[in-house]
């Protein structure tokens, strides 16, 4: 099910009252039931998968509590449901096999990241061994499997992931109820494209009833509102013209091919960010605070900047999980520069099984390298000429976002890899197009109304976010009755002059 | 109480605004000189009537007025499939005296074009048959249509007649030529035509509704550029020679040189003043 569909709006139609009108475990089960719902909808064959999953790493970090406290977490356990004894006894049965803490966690990782690599990239290896002993002179018979991607895996794996590797830490409780659990994990809000959401963050909001508030109805509803104004109206609305750009490059001019790469940009920016806001909208209607996703990251004025500002659910889980246990920036330059880019490379690899991906991450990898090294001299250039202190900022802010398009077309073209094209041809014909500067004026541009369409909602776009930044107007909204009437009703005349209807999927459900 | 009434403030400030807007704008498209703005407001008439997808755009309007001194109406549109077209023309001959000639690209029979009908919708209210189409092929966009005012216009039809508010539309052509390094791979491209027999049908009923109004039809097909392949045209002229009873006057291949031709499908405004002369002289276009 998706969000910008009609189903999805009976299913919330009748998911809020039954939400409000429940209370203690009836309401958690009912969340989880419609949860399943909503994840079924699309394919229930993997609410087993995810059901697993869940019940996989919940355990995993009950064995990991008893080990530290046997008794304690046994005595939780008898306090609990039979069923929790029952896991309790058979997990101090289990615990007699002597493993440890840490052997313990391998195993939890191993199965998650088993079930993700069996899912979304054992195709990918087979057929780049293949490809390895082919070039080799040698030629094996693997074969590759037919293997529907479950959507939103990577999601939920990475957030399962981080419960137990935050028990392990000692930074989280072990969760006692599994319903409470499994409902974190599959809450549906973020389940199939994030915001990927910590235990530490979520569970102890869940442990009592939120009640309605009608703060959080005006609020939430703003930013659902918010949200679908950036999917339907901005992000559909480019998507037809980008999608042209990267059929056939070789039949646009270098401006044309330009412009669909700026709108790639934006549109895959309101496409993932307008999911984000919907989900926190949702989120916090029902009473949950989530944690931003995004924050205006094109306006970023370095590289480390752009990845506190986009995607932050995944770029600060690789940054706990990855980079800083692999030593961060704190053993020396190389070091850095090395954690630097294998976290960025996993990154890539985490958005889709092709290398186009992993070249997109490359590219980021080597821009935060880049900047490690050029921005003192940079510093001291700006200090030396008295840049003035506006200037200097849109000469950065310009820099990075032009480097981010070029490594959006990597990413773009990625896609073209997952339905069997050739991706990197397809970056290099497009980056070889703009670069060879033919065709670059206005006139050699076709689909003209789709072009002023694109920069006017871009315009339109960048007016309320950067307006937002001085006047808070979510939070304006909720005060005032008013300026809450006027605003949501532009956004829904906005919605229904410019939306694009049809209920397109999201780009991130495919990673 | 006090949340009930803010609902209620909104929905009527909502519904208003969207009622205002959608008059606003159906003022716009009304008062455009956009081709079908002219068409609905009663000041598109002609001696000679042009229907295409936007390969009919090939009819360039100026050369012609300017060659035969006849006044021309171009119905054409980008994606312009024979089902909205037969709306379109029926519609035209509802509302004005019956044009000398009519002259049809039938790769309007190409494909169905759902999108584009939608677009339609800012006209809806000035075409009983434009509704009725696009209540039986979409009724899903038809009832948002009567939900949201400001939804009708929410389309590429609607912007274009922005941009022709106050600018004629007669001489929209591709003005460009094809890239030499395109040309060049021309050989190894193709394009698969389909062939639909029920908008072949909906070309016979467009055909026979003129022919009955003594409007004399003539069915073209326009140039391609030199060596592309387009699959199924074959195919498609003997359908639609067969539905129709008319033979179809073949200038696929009459353009040579590739300058003539802003892409592979389309030729350009030196493309086009050459193939009006084609016209000319097999008197497919009445000569002045």
């Amino acid at each position: 099910m998706v969000f910008n569909s009609l189903s999805f709006l009976i299913f919330i139609t009748v998911f809020f009252p039954l939400y409000f009108g429940t209370r203690g475990r009836m309401r958690m089960g009912f969340c989880l039931l419609a949860s399943y719902v909503f994840y079924g909808w699309w394919d229930w064959r993997f609410l087993a998968l995810i059901a697993f999953s869940t019940v996989m790493d919940w355990w995993f970090g009950l064995w990991i509590s008893y080990l530290d406290a046997p008794d304690a977490t046994l005595k939780r356990c008898d306090a609990g449901s039979p069923a929790l004894r029952n896991f309790g006894k058979f997990t101090a049965i289990v615990a007699r096999t002597g493993w440890g803490r840490k052997a313990v966690l391998v195993s939890s990782m191993c199965m998650n990241l088993g079930v993700l690599g069996f899912f979304k990239y054992f195709n990918f290896f087979v057929e780049n061994i293949t490809s390895a002993f082919s070039a080799a002179g040698l030629t094996p018979s693997w074969a590759t499997l037919n293997i529907i991607l479950p959507v939103g895996i990577s999601f939920y794996t990475f957030q399962s992931m981080s419960y137990t590797i935050d028990v392990y830490r000692r930074q989280i409780d072990w969760e006692p109820s599994l319903l409470r659990f499994a409902t974190f994990i599959a809450l549906f809000p973020q389940l199939v494209a994030g915001p990927i959401v910590r235990a530490a963050d979520l569970l102890p909001q869940m442990r009592s009833d939120r009640p309605f508030v009608w703060h959080n109805l005006y609020s939430g509803s703003g930013r659902v509102l918010w949200g679908f104004f950036k999917k339907v109206a901005i992000a559909d609305s480019l998507a037809p013209f980008v999608d042209q750009v990267f059929e056939a490059p070789e039949s646009f001019g270098s401006l044309h091919l330009l412009i669909g790469v700026v709108f790639y940009s934006f549109q895959i920016y309101c496409d993932f960010s307008g999911y984000s806001d919907i989900a926190i909208g949702l989120a916090r209607m029902m009473g949950f605070g989530f944690p931003e996703n995004f924050r205006t990251p094109y306006f970023s004025r370095s590289f480390s900047e752009f990845w506190t500002r986009w995607h932050v659910s995944l770029s600060s889980w690789l940054r706990d999980y990855l980079y800083i246990p692999l030593g961060g920036n704190r053993q020396g330059a190389w070091a850095t520069y090395r954690n630097n880019m294998l976290t960025m490379l996993l990154g890539g690899l985490w958005h889709g099984a092709n290398w186009a991906f992993v070249f997109w991450g490359l590219l980021h990898g080597v821009f935060l390298i880049l900047q490690r090294t050029v921005a003192p001299v940079w510093r001291r250039f700006v200090h030396f000429t008295r840049l003035p202190g506006m200037l200097n900022q849109v000469i950065e802010v310009a820099v990075v976002y032009s480097l981010t398009l070029l490594a959006w077309v990597y990413f773009r073209s990625g896609s073209i890899g997952l339905a069997g094209g050739d991706s990197f041809s397809t970056a290099n014909r497009v980056i070889s197009g703009i670069g060879s500067l033919e065709g670059f004026n206005m006139g050699a541009v076709v689909n003209k109304f789709q072009v002023v369409k694109g920069f006017l909602l871009i315009g339109i776009l960048l007016a309320i976010e950067l307006s937002n930044i001085r006047y808070h107007w979510n939070v304006r909204q909720v005060q005032r009755p008013g300026f809450r009437m006027a605003a949501f009703a532009v956004l829904l005349w906005l919605i229904a002059f410019f939306g694009t209807f049809g209920s397109n999927a999201f780009i991130y459900f495919q990673f | 109480m006090k949340h009930l009434l803010w609902f209620s403030g909104f929905l009527t400030l909502l519904l208003a605004g969207d009622r205002l807007g959608g008059l606003l704008l159906q003022r716009q498209a009304d008062a455009s000189l956009f081709r079908y703005s002219r068409l609905y407001r009663g000041e598109a008439g002609a001696d000679l009537l042009f229907v295409g997808n936007s390969r009919g755009l090939t009819f360039y309007q100026p050369f012609i007025e300017e060659k035969t001194g006849l006044r021309t109406f171009n119905m054409s549109y980008n994606g312009l499939p024979a089902d909205l077209a037969g709306v379109l023309v029926q519609d035209y001959l509802d509302r004005y005296p019956a044009p000398k000639k009519m002259i049809v690209d039938i790769t309007l029979c190409d494909r169905s074009n759902d999108a584009l009908i939608a677009a339609f919708l800012p006209f809806a209210g000035r075409s009983f048959r434009l509704d009725s189409l696009i209540h039986s092929k979409l009724p899903e966009i038809w009832r948002a249509g009567r939900v949201s005012a400001l939804y009708r216009f929410n389309g590429e039809v609607f912007q274009r007649v922005l941009y022709h508010r106050n600018k004629t539309d007669s001489d929209w052509l591709l003005d460009r030529v094809v890239a030499p390094q395109l040309a060049a791979e021309a050989g190894g491209r193709s394009y698969d035509l389909e062939v639909h027999p029920d908008l072949v049908g909906q070309l016979q009923a467009l055909v026979d509704s003129a022919s009955k109004k003594g409007v004399t039809v003539e069915l073209v097909i326009s140039p391609y550029f030199p060596s592309f392949q387009v699959k199924n045209l074959d195919a498609l002229k003997v359908a639609v020679e067969q539905a129709t009873g008319l033979p179809v006057h073949d200038y696929r291949q009459a353009l040579e040189n590739p300058a003539f031709f802003g892409d592979f499908m389309h030729p350009n405004k030196a493309g086009a003043g050459a193939y009006i002369d084609l016209l000319l002289k097999d008197r497919v276009l009445p000569a002045e």
